[in-house]
């Protein structure tokens, strides 16, 4: 009898130690998933703050400077401009969808 | 010797025996020491265990706030009107400042402020809390971190950023330091940009690492992205445009606005003078209105095309018919009605052509005033339009049971009665859309929209017809065509009410109009307020503003020109050498 209560108190003590064991790495875990949080949401503010400033450097106001000054362009008319229309009658696609990458 | 005989095996010490209380007395103590250790126990776990909690708690647990991110507004091509971005708010605590007067100094420069100022906001030591300066240039924020003062900190706060800058201002509005919307959309869609913030409970080691959640974490709940049907291109061209008038005609103002016909959205709503959103320092309230919006006027001839569609309507009038417009007057009581030029015999399509007040009175007065003010209420005068936006006003229309006959005439040609200039181009959709009105929206939509019948087709399309005559050669807005696209439209000139009556030399020139006229696409209407620089007629004024606003919105949306043009393309298919 006395060498079960022996053997479960081993049982025991073991048992109490693994779990002292799991509870550190649990909590260690959880750090690491913090952190790693913390910097997805770094990452996706720092993404929201480049975007805006693309899109600050390709303003119509920036562009059409630019295009001015630097390139010597000129707003276009009709009357520079030739009309394709693509077989079946169809219009070309409207020159105000952009393609944003 | 007496030393020796000192046994030490035995001592009459130990010899005498002890009192039996003593070893109770131990006993009994530390019994009562246990007994003391168990209340102790019983009052810690059981008694009074909810302040021991909740201590044990302040000491490692903490609430983490999880702010919801502000969503973006967008232009109708995916282009960000307005975005948050985090920037470094500086802040101090009073009771642990190291006050050295040296870096106090520098400080003070680097926040743009006087050193009595700043001495001024951290005079009370008792404090642990003072904002020094919200939102300031990321590279200040460093710098100030590199003076390594004790008790100055910075803390991350969302700043709005709007990258179009003042030809999209109105319309986007703005927010407040707290991140709420003051103005414009901000305001309007407030609760769906500003999302909901979360929190989340945690276990804190000594470190200030989160080493276990507790409970259930709320999550934040981020703003939606607001999607607006402006095109920001339009939006800039447009704005642009109406400057450069305003300013060559030295005026107080001027706004256009551009709508879709097919799909029912504003792609373009401007107005100058504007403002920098990023930069409020010294607002007037003249910069912050949105005329197009929240001002409205007598609209004056433009409101003739209405009243013919209606006696089209009616069958009082055929486009043909002729109407005598001689001697140029027409005396209604005490009232004279007077055309600018005396036309003659005109048929009705030259009524519009010519904009005769004469004209119009006479076919006008052929019908009942209900009949009128239904026109008017359906095309929506008089009633604020379906805008999510803050102020936008309803103009007046009056109830016709009140109406006299003179009101019912000068009415006919747009006195007596108020609208925007948004308003206006509404009612003029009517047209473009064969005689739907259709309610135009600030939020971009997939589906394609129905509106109300107010005219028949024909009619509408007979209407366009006039419009276009107005814009042709013996039209009193030459000045409103464009290059490669027809366009049909109406001018106005008021005079601008002031007190009680009409101010002498004040106008306000506007051009509504619709292109290309036979499959209309847009509707732009521009409005431009007290031109002081000697042309003031809308065909003048407002006219060339219509004429470049609607060749770029065309070209833009990939419209095919649909009148001839003289080509000015040299040589078509050389090839390049070098």
């Amino acid at each position: 009898m006395s060498r079960f209560s022996l053997v479960m108190f081993i049982a025991v003590l073991l048992s109490a130690l693994y779990v002292v064991r799991t509870q550190y790495e649990s909590r260690s875990l959880t750090t690491e998933l913090d952190r790693a949080t913390n910097e997805a949401r770094r990452l996706e503010i720092e993404n929201d703050r480049l975007d805006v400033e693309r899109r600050a450097q390709a303003t119509p106001v920036r562009v059409e400077k630019l295009a001015r000054e630097q390139l010597h362009m000129r707003t276009i008319t009709p009357a520079i401009t030739e009309y394709a229309t693509v077989r079946g009658g169809a219009a070309v696609a409207p020159a105000s969808a952009e393609v944003r990458p | 010797m007496s030393s020796r005989s000192v046994q030490y095996t035995s001592s009459p010490l130990l010899a005498s025996k002890t009192p039996i209380w003593r070893s109770q007395f131990i006993v009994a103590f530390i019994a009562l020491g246990f007994l003391g250790l168990v209340a102790r126990a019983a009052y810690v776990q059981v008694i009074d265990n909810a302040f021991f909690k909740r201590q044990g708690a302040v000491r490692f647990i903490r609430t983490l706030d999880l702010p919801a991110n502000r969503g973006r507004i967008l232009d109708r091509n995916g282009n960000i009107l307005a975005s948050s971005v985090p920037v470094p708010s500086i802040w101090a605590s009073p009771e642990d400042l190291e006050r050295d007067p040296v870096k106090l100094k520098t400080l003070a420069k680097l926040l743009g402020m006087t050193t009595a100022e700043l001495d001024k906001k951290l005079q009370d030591e008792d404090k642990n809390f003072v904002w020094l300066k919200r939102q300031v240039d990321e590279s200040v924020a460093k710098e100030i971190d590199a003076l390594k003062i004790k008790g100055i900190y910075a803390r991350k706060e969302y700043k709005r950023i709007y990258p179009e800058g003042e030809s999209v201002a109105h319309v986007v509005g703005f927010t407040n330091v707290e991140n709420l919307g003051q103005e414009g959309v901000e305001l309007t869609f407030n609760k769906e940009l500003g999302g909901k913030a979360g929190s989340r409970r945690v276990i804190k080691n000594r470190l200030g690492q989160v080493v276990e959640d507790i409970g259930e974490m709320v999550p934040p709940v981020d703003g939606r992205d607001l999607q607006l049907s402006i095109d920001s291109k339009v939006q800039y061209f447009a704005y642009e445009k109406i400057k450069e008038t305003v300013i060559n005609n030295k005026a107080a103002a001027g706004s256009v606005v551009v709508l879709d016909i097919k799909s029912g959205e504003i792609l373009a709503l401007t107005n100058y003078p504007s403002y920098v959103p990023g930069k409020r320092g010294n607002l007037s309230g003249a910069q912050l209105r949105n005329r197009a919006l929240t001002d409205t006027f007598e609209p004056g001839s433009t409101m003739k095309p209405l009243v013919i569609g209606l006696a089209l309507e009616k069958g009082v009038v055929k486009p043909e018919t002729m109407i005598q417009t001689a001697p140029g007057r027409l005396q209604m009581g005490t009232a004279t009605i007077t055309d600018a030029h005396p036309h003659g015999l005109l048929s009705v399509n030259e009524v519009i052509q010519k904009s005769s007040n004469v004209g119009t009175v006479k076919i006008a007065m052929q019908m009942e005033p209900h009949d009128m003010w239904e026109v008017f209420t359906q095309v929506g005068l008089g009633q604020k339009p379906q805008v999510p936006f803050p102020g936008a006003v309803a103009g007046k229309v009056r109830a016709y049971k009140t109406w006299r006959p003179i009101e019912q005439a000068t009415m006919s040609y747009g006195y007596g009665l108020s609208t925007s200039l948004f308003q206006l181009a509404q009612a003029y959709s009517v047209f473009a859309r064969d005689g739907e009105l259709v309610p135009m929206s600030l939020i971009k939509t997939q589906n394609s929209v129905s509106g109300a019948r107010v005219f028949s087709v024909q009619n509408a399309a007979a209407v366009r017809h006039m419009l276009h005559m107005v814009a042709s050669p013996g039209g009193t807005a030459m000045k409103a065509q464009t290059m490669g696209y027809s366009v049909g439209g109406k001018t106005g000139t008021a005079h601008k009410v002031e007190g009680k009556g009409y101010a002498g030399k004040k106008y306000r020139g506007f051009f509504v109009g619709i292109a290309p006229i036979d499959n209309p696409r847009i509707v732009v209407a521009v409005m431009v307020d007290e031109p002081t620089n000697g042309l003031y007629f809308g065909g003048d004024v407002a006219a060339p503003v219509f004429s470049q606003t609607v060749q770029q919105t065309l070209r833009m949306m990939g419209v095919q020109p649909d009148m001839a043009v003289k080509p000015q393309v040299i040589s078509k298919a050389e090839k390049e050498e070098f």
